[in-house]
């Protein structure tokens, strides 16, 4: 008997931690669902139309796909500023690679290759000369986007020659009226799931985050850890910026500035808090989505564009208070559980 | 021969922070299958003396012999491979994770490409839990939510996991109830019982007393005195602890069971 009900309390205890352990990823989605219902509400014509999703995914993937890679450095108790400058790194090598080759896989290669370089760059300033990420990436930030002003002399490269070839189908085109880089964002995404939550280079990204200390003292390579996350995320940034530039079919000097902090955000809003050891690849995609509805809908509803910040603020703010108080109900409920004062 | 009879010896250990000596020259041996009491006012050097052997401070002088190997230096790694953990309130823990990922923490089973066996995982996590009396407790809740007691009892899960061959347990009944120091000694005498050396830091003598097998004194950065449990009562050792406090030395009375004297004459 005693048995019976051990199975069913352990039963019982799954399904309640199962629930609870997606409260937050739940709270972001109704978030996503009420935005796009006020929306709705509003302009039914527009939100009905399939131009206005195509608008959104064209566009959304900019700010999502560094914002995935981005939560595994906030995980990791890190912070990277450097990735719009590494976008434009990125972007910049394409256009120059592809403008001298024509447009060939090699370029791809090689702008993600500058994006592992300025990672590992960025990696070894955390992890070896122990300056802090925060003032760390600051320095990166302005090293490649003066790198990029300094090459480029501030004038864009044209890459609407480019347009149509496989390569660029391939990257930015359409499929069934579905932007490619919503495709490669929801590839990613999916990719940096599975390896948070499957995978050992997950659970050290966590534990990093977590207890640097008892990591350390555990065996785990924290620094290890730290610059393959850093690394991950410039390869990752360097492929935003050529997702950019090809969508605009021009590489400009100013590329990735706008998504520095729309993409913190969508990190944030997603429910990953900045003192890291938490945190969820789904919420920050729909986080980044939320923000882009918003920016999409607000001009679809008919008021200037001047409301985005105004609301894009409240939002935030909305979901960081539902945040704080789903996490402290549930450390009351399961004090009270454990019996805990 | 005889580096196998002790799981860990040191030899002369000195250690110093600054002007301060906190380790003066330290022997200090644990055998296989024991529980050594270390008892000793605040700033004794009993926490120097185990973060030296659990490789987290680097000895000024002296050798470390684990399992009969000689060490100039650790590092926390190494002893952790050498099958020494170290159990400490809080301090080892992911809070935030589950109680089976903290036991397996920088020692996760994998499958194919480094991929997490989760299910084995949680399914050891969950049977060890039983074993050591944790079975009303899902191997999914996130250790913040567990009391002090529990919490040690994670980490001791962990070493029993790996199986260590020395648990050092850093004060692990402070700041508890008395029924969580309580559960806290049953998950010892469990160590005992699976045959694992222990080094038990405690000001409370009367949570050495019931588990320990040997008693380690320290004072001022020295060992002042050794007892086997069998020759002495709690209240003997408590009489002991005071009198080396107020004059530094241990009653004459006393003298003839010191395993250190009787050892040196």
């Amino acid at each position: 008997m005693g048995r019976k009900s051990f199975n069913t309390k352990t039963f019982a205890d799954t399904i309640v931690n199962t629930f609870n352990r997606y409260k937050l990823q739940v709270a972001i989605s109704v978030i996503f669902l009420v935005l796009w219902l006020i929306f709705f509400t509003m302009n039914p014509k527009g939100f009905s139309e399939p131009a206005t999703y195509a608008a959104i995914t064209s566009v959304a993937p900019f700010t999502i796909i560094p914002a995935l890679s981005l939560t595994y450095v906030i995980i990791s108790r890190e912070i990277d500023l450097s990735f719009p400058s590494v976008m434009a790194l990125g972007g910049w090598v394409l256009a120059v690679t592809w403008r001298a080759l024509g447009p060939t896989p090699i370029g791809v290669i090689l702008a993600l290759l500058a994006g592992l370089i300025a990672g590992l760059l960025n990696g070894l300033l955390v992890t070896k000369c122990r300056i802090p990420s925060l003032i760390a990436t600051i320095g990166t930030m302005f090293l490649w986007r003066g790198v990029v002003l300094v090459a480029t002399e501030g004038f864009s490269i044209p890459l609407g020659k480019f347009r149509g070839t496989p390569i660029f189908q391939v990257l930015v085109g359409r499929i069934g009226g579905i932007p490619m880089q919503m495709v490669w964002a929801i590839t990613i995404g999916i990719l940096l799931w599975v390896f948070l939550n499957f995978h050992k280079f997950g659970a050290y990204i966590y534990y990093t985050g977590d207890n640097r200390d008892a990591a350390k003292m555990l065996g785990i390579n924290t620094s290890k850890v730290l610059i393959c996350v850093f690394m991950l995320h410039s390869v990752i940034a360097a492929f935003a910026g050529i997702l950019v530039t090809l969508e605009m079919a021009t590489f400009w000097p100013a590329l990735g500035e706008i998504y520095l902090l729309k993409s913190i955000a969508s990190v944030i809003v997603g429910g990953t808090p900045v003192t890291g050891g938490i945190g969820t690849v789904f919420g920050t995609f729909i986080g980044g989505l939320i923000l882009e509805l918003i920016e999409t809908g607000i001009l679809a509803v008919g008021v200037t564009g001047f409301w985005i910040r105004l609301v894009h603020g409240l939002v935030i703010i909305v979901a960081l208070i539902a945040q704080v108080s789903i996490r402290e109900r549930e450390i009351k409920r399961m004090r009270t559980i454990m019996g805990i004062g | 021969m005889q580096g196998l009879k002790y799981i860990v010896e040191t030899r002369n250990l000195v250690k110093r922070f600054g002007d301060v000596i906190a380790l003066k020259g330290i022997n200090f041996k644990v055998r296989n299958s024991e529980i050594v009491g270390l008892v000793g006012d605040n700033g004794a050097g009993k926490s120097t003396l185990v973060k030296i052997i659990s490789g987290v401070y680097t000895p000024d002088e002296g050798e470390i012999y684990i399992k009969g190997q000689k060490f100039r230096r650790l590092t926390p790694q190494k002893a952790y491979e050498l099958g020494i953990v170290l159990v400490h309130q809080e301090r080892t823990l992911s809070e935030n994770h589950a109680i089976w990922r903290n036991i397996f923490m920088g020692r996760e089973l994998t499958g194919p490409f480094g991929f997490l066996r989760i299910r084995d995982m949680r399914n050891t996590a969950t049977k060890l839990l039983k074993e050591i009396g944790l079975k009303a407790m899902s191997a999914d809740t996130p250790v913040k939510y567990l009391s002090g007691g529990y919490k040690q009892g994670v980490q001791i899960a962990r070493a029993l996991c790996f199986e260590a061959d020395l648990v050092i347990l850093d004060e692990p009944t402070i700041q508890l109830s008395i029924s969580e120091v309580q559960r806290v000694l049953e998950y010892v005498k469990e160590l005992k019982k699976r045959g694992k050396s222990c080094i038990f830091i405690s000001h409370n003598i009367y949570h050495v007393y019931p588990v320990a097998d040997r008693f380690v004194l320290l004072d001022r950065g020295k060992i002042v005195a050794e007892f086997m449990k069998a020759d002495l009562t709690p209240e003997d050792l408590s009489h002991i602890m005071v009198s080396i406090a107020r004059t530094g030395k241990i009653p004459v009375e006393y003298e003839k069971i010191n395993l250190i004297h009787s050892s040196q004459e």
